[in-house]
């Protein structure tokens, strides 16, 4: 049996009763560490919180492990139960539905436990959820790669007055791209995107446009480590959010689209004032 | 006893009109060396006496010792012409006095590539053929390259003296033998048609052809005898000069021309006549001692011998005798600066060759007129090491502007592309030299026109590079030397002593310098790899590196190793499909081989990265029936972004496509550099991408996913192919005498090789023969061949072709497989291939 368990966003304790009950019955436990990370994921003892609390050994399972060694993981659970830990929920991030589409196709029974995830925990700000359109990740850009088409989609949100939900890029364990075409892995160190590079890039990609969907007066929601004791949520234009310093990751930010009077009210709470 | 001064060098430096750049190009053992010396001696260098035999510009030992040249050597010459002799020259000119740029390079194939680094900087070119042996492989070789690169040629037939002394021929037939190697050389030059450069075919009667005697230091020009002969008969020089070539006949007892041999038995082809029967005469008088019938001759001619000269006998006699009558200087440097083109003259239609960016920028112009004033431009065409050792000089040409010691200058690697930080330097010049043989002379400044040394650049240089002025941000680079050879034979080196492996490491950086054409590499499995054109180039580059640039070292070299090239046979026989590692991305593609001919095309450059897209399709739809739209879909090129592989994209209305562009090109020059079969180049394999797969999200196709992917489903798509090895093919040049012919094909069939070609050369006993060999057969090919004729045959070997091996590597137990097992041993890789099923996913 194959567990697959959301871990919430915030510390250890956001595990579910069941998802605990779970870990406890488990022989083996794995945790996914490339997709996003939990809050405490920095700390150097973080794994050591969760095997204490859960009473269990953790195996970290990086980028490569999940990709590339996942028979390993799968043929542990053709006999015995294994948990595989995801932060947030199992299928917020979407590398996981390769998993258990090989695990049903080798007859492993897959069972998921739910959590909580940004894409849901983003309501916070008070924009409905119902409004949102199609999400977006803004990757780094590179000397070379500088992909846009997540203009495109904002664009299609916008026209239809929806917000857009801007997940903002991580990179674990990430092998640099000489590395990658001299055919030996070598690992960038861990980079993750704050909310001022992120409307860097935006306004970049925006201002080639002739008439752009968003400008530097489009009004958008940063969140840091959402979720968390210390989450901070400000609400402002681009050009107010892009000076804010929103501290450690994780980040993401939100374009608002058209607004409902009381989504005005609830922003209203973390409206930058300046 | 120096003539000149390096004031006054640099004083003409400036005179752009009166400067000639010119290299001295032949097959090995035609005499360029000991031809350059008559010059060297003319300038003062050396004296006249030793003039043939001192081979000035051979100036390392093993050099003298082996009696041929290795690397190429610069020296610059000072000559003052008379007003008398300049009276007909109609080009443009400032005072009579000339400086003259002479680069003596090797004849021998497998040091091509410095011929290629000394015509880049040179306009003109002296080729010399053996009036005997005549156009040889290597001479046709650098004519191509000379002309390719716009150089105008100028020929002299040399070894005369053989004709006089060892064959003892007589004028008719020694005028035959002329004609046929001049019209030899000719047919070469006349396949290059470029109608800026003009006709570059040479005619003895115009002034461009010399006969010359380079061990005896003389030669002429039909120019010397016209003169001689104009006012006797009472035509002007040009028509005498007419009459001393061709179909032109005289009778001294009629005292008339004809176009006919008339056959009355004094009657004579003019050149016989007037040209080469007066030098027999006094040759044979002078061999033969008979002094008294010798001084009315001499003085009728109008020739003064030194005293002390005229107690000298025989051979020395003669050569002192010709040497004063006819010096080669006179006649060379006169056909030179008459009829080679000065740098302001060449670089008018030289720049299209030369410069990379657009053709009407500031730097293409100044360029075009030679300009001092304009920005620098100078290109370092290669690195000489000096006689500190470890440092080498950069040595190049000025095309336009100024280099001056302590100027800082802006150096564009060969990597560099404008508008990027790679591959870029800023430096100052410590020190600028001018090259004089042997020793150098340091200057302020050398203007465009000139070649030119530099102290202080050589750690950013690797070979060559383009230098202009600091705050020229916007100058393109100068285009990259094509080189007629290619490094297909290696060699693994080690140190003896495993302490001595940082000195193997600096040493191997310093032998990569020194030569244009040896690579350094390093394998996966940590040995250390020189590749160079031949064994003897390898073995002159190991001494080098040894003796040079590890200071005496010892080192331990493998058994030479050949470079094998992977492609395909037919189209992939399935599209193949790969998914990157998340699963969420997938790549379709097919494999095919190129059609005929158009690998080659890419290796000449005549279809590459940086053609106009509109003109590389039309070329492809019509040379090699590319559908059009198709040939505007190339991605790219590899390995190297130059190589002879591409991928191109079949795909219809792909979403996205573009984002992944750079990662599948990433993952295909890596893929392309070492196939699938071997890690060997891939040669000729054209990818089409067949359909893609991406995940909606930019962050899940990145670089760390679609890099890994392409690669593989380039390997599987190559292996669905028919994959097969390439092996590389020697033309093979043997000239030798009847007898020893049983002997050449006795080791060549034991050697896998086949001849194609076996003519006997007209007037000679000699035959000349062409073949095939492949590389990996011709280790000791020369000694064997040697032994099996009693050393009356002389093999020359230049890199042809690849040829493709028939047996299947994928079947256990080929001889194909055989060698894949073996380079893949040897590379420290697992024995066995990796299958198909690592790189190819299924649905």
């Amino acid at each position: 049996m194959l567990y697959i368990i959301g871990l919430g966003l915030g510390d250890e304790r956001d595990i579910t009763l069941k998802g605990l009950e779970a870990v406890s019955n488990c022989h083996k436990v794995y945790m996914e560490a490339y997709t996003s990370l939990l809050s405490f994921g920095l700390s150097t003892d973080g794994l050591s919180n969760l095997e204490k609390l859960y009473g269990k050994t953790i195996t970290l399972a990086d980028r490569e492990m999940v990709e590339e060694k996942a028979d390993d993981i799968l043929s542990d659970s053709l006999d015995a139960d294994v948990a595989f830990l995801v932060v947030g929920d199992p299928f917020g991030a979407t590398t996981h539905t390769d998993l258990v589409v090989r695990a049903k196709k080798m007859g492993i029974e897959v069972k998921i436990v739910h959590n909580a995830s940004v894409m849901n925990a983003i309501g916070i700000c008070g924009l409905q959820l119902y409004r949102y359109g199609e999400t977006v990740s803004i990757p780094f850009f590179t000397e070379t790669w500088r992909p846009d088409s997540f203009y495109e989609k904002i664009q299609k949100n916008q026209m239809m007055g929806l917000h857009t939900l801007c997940l903002l890029d991580i990179r674990v364990k990430e092998p640099s791209l000489e590395s990658l075409c001299r055919g030996r892995k070598l690992y960038e160190p861990p980079r993750y995107m704050t909310i001022n590079t992120a409307i860097e890039q935006l306004l970049e990609i925006g201002q080639a446009r002739e008439y752009p969907v968003y400008t530097e007066d489009t009004e958008c929601v940063g969140f840091a480590r959402l979720g968390s004791e210390d989450q901070m949520i400000v609400a402002g234009a681009m050009r107010q959010l892009r000076m804010i310093d929103f501290g450690a990751p994780l980040h993401c930010l939100v374009i608002i689209g058209k607004t409902h009077p009381l989504e005005e009210e609830m922003l209203d709470f973390y409206r930058c004032r300046d | 006893m120096v003539k000149f001064t390096a004031d006054e060098l640099r004083r003409i430096m400036d005179y752009k009109h009166n400067i000639r750049n010119m290299s001295v190009i032949a097959h090995v053992d035609h005499g360029k060396s000991t031809l350059t010396d008559s010059l060297v001696a003319a300038a003062g260098i050396i004296a006249q006496e030793v003039a043939g035999d001192v081979r000035m510009t051979d100036t390392r030992a093993d050099e003298a010792e082996r009696g041929i040249t290795i690397k190429s050597t610069g020296i610059s010459l000072y000559y003052e012409m008379t007003d008398e002799s300049l009276k007909s020259y109609k080009g443009e000119r400032q005072g009579n006095e000339y400086l003259i740029n002479l680069i003596d390079s090797p004849g021998h194939v497998d040091f091509s590539s410095e011929v290629t680094a000394a015509l880049r900087i040179t306009d003109g070119a002296l080729v010399v053929v053996d009036c005997v042996e005549g156009v040889c492989v290597q001479t046709e070789t650098v004519l191509r390259q000379a002309l390719g690169e716009r150089i105008r040629p100028v020929l002299t037939v040399n070894k005369m003296d053989r004709c006089f002394l060892e064959l003892q021929v007589d004028g008719e037939e020694a005028y035959q033998t002329f004609q046929r190697v001049i019209e030899n050389a000719n047919v070469i030059m006349a396949t290059y048609e470029d109608p800026l450069l003009g006709d570059v075919q040479v005619y003895p009667e115009k002034g461009t052809v010399a006969f010359s005697a380079g061990l005896h230091g003389w030669a002429f020009t039909l120019t010397n005898f016209a003169k001689m002969y104009a006012s006797k008969f009472g035509v002007d020089e040009s028509k005498m000069m007419e009459r001393l070539w061709g179909e032109n006949f005289f009778d001294p007892a009629t005292k008339k021309w004809t176009t006919k041999n008339t056959g009355s038995p004094t009657c004579k082809r003019g050149f016989v006549q007037f040209c080469y029967e007066p030098i027999k005469q006094i040759i044979n008088t002078c061999m033969n001692d008979q002094k008294d019938k010798l001084w009315p001759m001499l003085q009728k001619l109008g020739v003064t011998m030194k005293s002390d000269e005229k107690d000298l006998m025989g051979k020395a006699l003669m050569k002192r005798v010709m040497q004063t009558w006819l010096p080669a200087s006179t006649a060379l440097l006169e056909m030179m600066i008459f009829h080679l083109p000065s740098p302001a003259t060449a670089q008018k239609y030289r720049v299209e060759n030369l410069y990379e960016g657009p053709l009407d920028d500031a730097y293409a112009t100044a360029i075009r007129n030679c300009d001092p004033e304009g920005p620098l431009m100078l290109y370092v065409s290669k690195m000489i090491p000096a006689s500190d050792k470890g440092r080498f000089f950069a040595f190049g040409r000025v095309f336009s502007g100024k280099v001056s010691t302590g100027l800082k200058v802006r150096i564009m690697g060969p990597n560099y592309v404008p508008g990027e930080k790679k591959d870029l330097y800023v430096k100052s010049v410590q020190r600028t030299v001018i090259w004089m043989g042997k020793k150098q002379e340091t200057v302020e400044d050398v203007p465009c026109g000139n070649t030119v040394a530099m102290v202080g650049l050589d750690q950013f240089i690797t070979k060559n590079a383009t230098l202009t002025n600091e705050k020229e941000v916007d100058a393109h680079p100068i285009k990259a030397m094509k080189f007629s050879v290619s490094p297909v034979v290696r060699v693994a080196v080690q140190c003896k002593v495993a302490s001595d492996l940082p000195k193997l490491v600096e040493g191997l950086k310093r032998l990569a310098k020194s030569d244009p054409m040896v690579v350094c590499t390093i394998e996966e499995s940590g040995e250390h790899i020189v590749a160079g054109a031949g064994e003897l180039h390898l073995e002159i580059c190991l001494k080098d590196l040894q003796e040079d640039f590890m200071g005496g070292a010892e080192i331990i070299k493998s058994d030479p190793v050949v470079s094998f090239r992977e492609t395909v046979l037919e189209r992939s026989c399935r599209t193949v499909m790969s998914k990157s590692p998340n699963k969420h991305n997938r790549l379709y593609m097919e494999a095919r081989p190129m059609e005929d001919g158009l690998a080659e095309a890419i290796d000449d450059g005549k279809i590459g990265p940086r053609d106009d897209p509109k003109v590389r399709s039309k070329i492809l739809s019509e040379e090699y029936g590319w559908d059009k739209d198709l040939a505007k879909k190339i991605w790219c090129f590899g390995p190297e972004t130059l190589g002879p592989n591409m991928v191109v994209d079949m795909c219809k209305g792909v979403q996205y496509l573009n984002e992944i562009k750079d990662s599948v090109v990433a993952g295909f020059q890596w893929a392309s550099k070492e196939g699938a079969l071997a890690e060997e180049n891939m040669r000729a394999i054209c990818f089409e991408v067949c359909d893609v797969v991406l995940h909606a999200d930019a962050i899940h196709r990145g670089g760390g996913q679609i890099i890994p992917t392409a690669r593989r489903v380039f390997y599987a798509s190559q292996l669905t192919a028919k994959p097969r090895l390439l092996e590389p093919v020697y033309l093979v040049e043997i000239q030798a005498p009847e007898q020893a012919l049983g002997g050449i094909y006795s080791v060549l069939n034991q050697k896998r090789g086949h001849v194609f070609e076996e003519m006997q050369r007209p007037g000679t006993p000699l035959y000349n023969i062409k073949a095939y060999l492949p590389v990996i057969e011709s280790f000791g090919f020369s000694s064997t061949l040697r032994a099996a004729t009693s050393g009356q045959a002389f093999p020359q070997c230049v890199f042809d072709h690849w040829d493709m091996m028939s047996s299947d590597p994928m079947e256990a137990g080929s001889q194909a497989a055989q060698l894949v097992c073996d380079i893949r041993k040897r590379k420290g890789l697992k024995e066995q291939m990796t299958p198909l099923s690592e790189f190819e996913d299924k649905l």
